[in-house]
């Protein structure tokens, strides 16, 4: 069975610096990945390459079967890859539902079948109840599911979150974590970076290091946690990891 | 071609305002100040060149005030902000043109007799007029101690951190709005040095701010906003562009060189030559 | 929640056509002719300025360059009626096209340009259309073109004894582009552009393609500007570079959308409403005289409503609802 998404040799150089490289990863159908790596690790670059903000230096990215390295990121979603951001990007001025609505656009183009499955991907979320909110006054743990919302909305194959757990309440933490096993028993694979272990071990069914701009090492998340260039990476590491 | 170089890079001076926020007044800015020349002139028989510094002062103050009276709320928009401050300030070039024609009358005025006004210096074999001569010295100076202020000074710092993190800068005990408040007022004194100046080879009526205005803005979009030497850079290009234009294409046509030209840069680099916006 | 909501956009359609039909009713009771002409005009501002809207409002491309397409629409439906014999219907029709797609031509280069720049390089645009027209020999130069007049025709559109004709057409191209506005509103293409409006990159994450959006925009915005300007020739029978072209127009354009509500349904009619009576009056009564006092009210006007309301006055009436009548 081919993976759903995979990255073959994937660098990318910003200048002098290199951000990532030589990172070969693969993510297959109806998995939870996590790809954890401490600050600098290249993880968020990797993250806008999958999501097709900008084309890679070097190497190729695959989706679905099909080499999309060259497709900008609004192609890449009517492919099926959905995405939030880190640093939460809601169009302010528009309702919930209406943002929401945008994403479904992508697969109907009939606006009363766009509406509608903006209202299901709400009862989903459990963001039905601020429907009619400006985006603007709601407050950011909702506006990160709100991310999630839209992202949803567009019916995506692989899910791509960035850091939706980060900066939660304990409670608000639990609730994300059932959303994304929500996700995942509707058939969506999800792809999560995130530096809250605690939080991201239990879920995940791998996990993927990154350090430095390279995978250092991927496997089932107990055994990842145990190996000791992991341990060094992050101990060895002047920015402790968040919690 | 000197002299136009000189001229509009003076002209660029104006533009500092604008690092902050746009101000689509500033074409009025440069009208007041030129008129304040002028009354200097009629009423007092202060030469242009003399009543400069004194005129500059004004345009500080005038120009801080606006800040602080009104630019200051424009800043404040939530949504839309770009829109705001491109509205509120030219609803206020409007109000100020219109209270010019009202105060002064729309007749064109002229200072006759200054002390550089007609006379041409001889440099190298070229003629040259003194005036815009004078006035491409100044601006180069202004330039050059501008850059200076903004780059060594802590107070230059002070503005450019400001601008770029209005919410950090409180953190480390600076007044934002003092801050603003002072570099409107730098941008206005700028131009009123600029339209002291002018006043003496110009024709002041309440309209002239707007037909520097245009060309100004595109000066600065075309060094690239936020950046001072870029302003300078721009009005030397469009100085030269100019006096090529009007070489070449009948004299109604000058300004299409500029203009394609600014199309032009900002196609290939749309943050202008210098730009850091 | 949909009822609610299908209810809002029938009521909005309904108070458009009880207006409207007042509107149409209002020359019956309205015969004093200056009068009447404040009216033309500000049905057809009214129309400008919803179609300007549609690009800047809702698209957030804000255009000061406008002037342009106006003039454009003037220009080809006069030369085509001048120099060709073409009626003015069609002539319009070809303005329209040209200018939308002009429009997009220029979107190409011009749309990855952000804020001031674009629209300084829009100001620019129309400036450079601006003094090509007052240079071009064939097209009367600055003099500009007179349209012969030779009594009222429906076919030719032109009225000499009555401005009615006119004012229906006026109203009908409001009308228009209202409806124009109010039904992309709730379509994808409203919704694409409010979303790039508010943020291009989260747009494009989710499957809108940007520029394409824009070009959408521009060139419906256009189209129904030039449109405007084929009117505006036929209507003063007269038009040169200046009084087709001239940055004034792109203001006007403007500034109803902004007084009343930068993108919303409502806001550039109610912006147009008051702004060009209020700007045709205090001209004839005070500004007469050349002194001013005119702009001083006009554009403190704008000052205030800038500060005090950035969203319009349409959000005076809907405090629950900030934007559109979406929700």
């Amino acid at each position: 069975m081919t993976a759903l998404l995979e990255t073959r040799g994937v660098w990318q150089r910003f200048g002098g610096l290199v951000a990532n490289s030589d990172v070969s990863i693969s993510v297959g159908r109806g998995e939870i990945v996590g790809l954890i790596g401490p600050n600098g690790a290249g993880k968020s670059t990797l993250f806008n390459l999958i999501a097709g903000v900008l084309p890679p230096t070097q190497g190729s990215i695959w989706f679905d079967g099909e080499d999309v390295t060259n497709l900008p990121a609004a192609e890449r979603c009517q492919r099926g890859v959905g995405r939030t951001f880190q640093v939460v990007k809601s169009f302010e001025t528009m309702t919930v539902i209406d943002n929401v609505i945008v994403g479904a656009l992508v697969r109907n183009t009939v606006m009363r079948v766009a509406r509608r499955k903006a209202h299901e991907v709400l009862e989903f979320t459990g963001l039905a109840a601020r429907a009619d909110v400006l985006a603007s006054d709601l407050v950011p743990a909702e506006k990160r599911r709100l991310e999630v919302a839209r992202a949803l909305a567009t019916e995506p194959k692989l899910l791509l979150l960035d850091e939706v757990l980060t900066g939660l309440t304990p409670t608000e933490a639990q609730t994300g974590v059932a959303l994304v096993r929500k996700v995942r028993d509707a058939g969506i694979t999800v792809l999560m970076v995130e530096h809250v272990m605690e939080i991201v071990m239990p879920l995940v069914d791998r996990a993927i290091v990154l350090d430095l701009g390279k995978v250092l090492v991927e496997g089932k998340p107990a055994d990842v946690v145990r190996d000791p260039k992991v341990i060094k990476a992050y101990l060895g590491d002047r920015h402790a990891v968040g919690a | 071609m000197g002299l136009l170089y000189g001229l509009i890079a003076v002209g660029l001076a104006l533009i500092f305002g604008l690092m902050d926020v746009t101000n689509f007044a500033h074409g009025e800015f440069l009208m007041i100040a030129m008129y304040a020349s002028f009354f200097l002139f009629a009423f007092f028989a202060i030469d242009p060149l003399l009543s400069a510094p004194l005129v500059a002062a004004a345009m500080f103050v005038f120009g801080a005030v606006i800040y602080l009276l009104i630019v200051r709320f424009a800043m404040r928009a939530k949504a839309n902000a770009g829109m705001v401050q491109i509205f509120t300030t030219f609803g206020l070039a409007i109000v100020l043109r219109g209270l010019a024609q009202l105060f002064f009358t729309p007749d064109y005025r002229s200072i006759p007799q200054s002390w550089l006004g007609g006379k041409t210096v001889s440099i190298a074999g070229i003629f040259l007029p003194q005036p815009q001569l004078v006035g491409a010295l100044v601006s180069i100076a202004a330039f050059a101690g501008l850059y200076f202020f903004i780059h060594r000074t802590d107070f230059g710092r002070a503005l450019e951190a400001t601008r770029e993190d209005p919410g950090a800068v409180a953190l480390v005990g600076i007044d934002k709005n003092r801050v603003f408040a002072f570099g409107w007022g730098l941008g206005a004194a700028l131009v009123g040095l600029a339209g002291a100046i002018m006043s003496v080879f110009f024709y002041i009526y309440p309209d002239v701010g707007a037909s520097f205005a245009l060309i100004a803005y595109v000066t600065v979009a075309l060094g690239g906003f936020g950046s001072v030497f870029g302003a300078f850079a721009g009005g030397i290009v469009v100085g030269l562009v100019e006096a090529v234009t009007a070489l070449m294409l009948p004299p109604s046509l000058k300004s299409v060189g500029i203009y394609a030209v600014y199309l032009l840069v900002v196609f290939i680099r749309p943050r202008g030559l210098f730009g850091s916006m | 929640m949909d009822k609610n909501f299908a209810a809002r956009r029938r009521r909005d359609l309904i108070i458009a056509a009880v207006l409207a039909a007042i509107a149409a009713l209002a020359p019956l009771f309205v015969k004093n002719v200056y009068v009447q002409n404040i009216l033309v005009l500000t049905l057809m501002y009214a129309a400008l300025s919803q179609s300007w809207n549609i690009l800047s409002g809702y698209c957030g491309q804000i255009s000061l360059g406008h002037a342009l397409y106006f003039g454009i629409g003037a220009y080809t439906t006069e030369l085509l009626f001048t120099k060709f014999g073409v009626l003015p219907w069609f002539g319009m029709l070809a303005g329209g096209g040209i200018a939308a797609v002009i429009a997009m031509g220029l979107g190409y280069p011009f749309f990855r340009l952000r804020g001031h720049y674009f629209v300084i390089a829009t100001i620019v645009i129309a400036e450079i259309g601006l003094l090509l027209f007052q240079n071009w020999e064939w097209a009367g130069a600055a003099l500009g073109i007179t349209i012969p007049v030779r009594g009222d025709s429906w076919l030719k559109f032109q009225f000499m004894r009555s401005k009615l004709p006119y004012f229906y057409f006026a109203l009908a191209l409001c009308c228009i582009a209202w409806f124009v506005t109010w039904w992309l509103e709730d379509s994808k293409w409203g919704f694409w552009w409010r979303a790039v409006k508010d943020n291009p990159e989260a747009a494009e994450s989710l499957g809108v393609v940007v520029f394409n959006s824009k070009m959408g925009a521009a060139a419906v915005s256009a189209f129904l500007v030039a449109v405007g300007g084929a009117f505006y020739a036929q209507f003063l029978a007269y038009i040169d570079p200046e009084s087709v072209m001239g940055f004034q127009f792109s203001l006007l354009m403007a500034l109803p959308a902004v007084l009343g509500g930068i993108g919303t349904l409502w806001g550039p009619v109610l912006g147009a409403a008051i702004l060009i009576p209020m700007t045709e009056l205090t001209r004839s009564y005070i500004g007469g005289s050349g002194r001013g006092v005119d702009l001083i009210v006009y554009g403190t006007l704008i000052v205030l409503i800038s500060l005090a309301l950035p969203q319009g006055l349409v959000s005076l009436l809907s405090r629950s609802k900030a934007k559109g009548a979406t929700r």
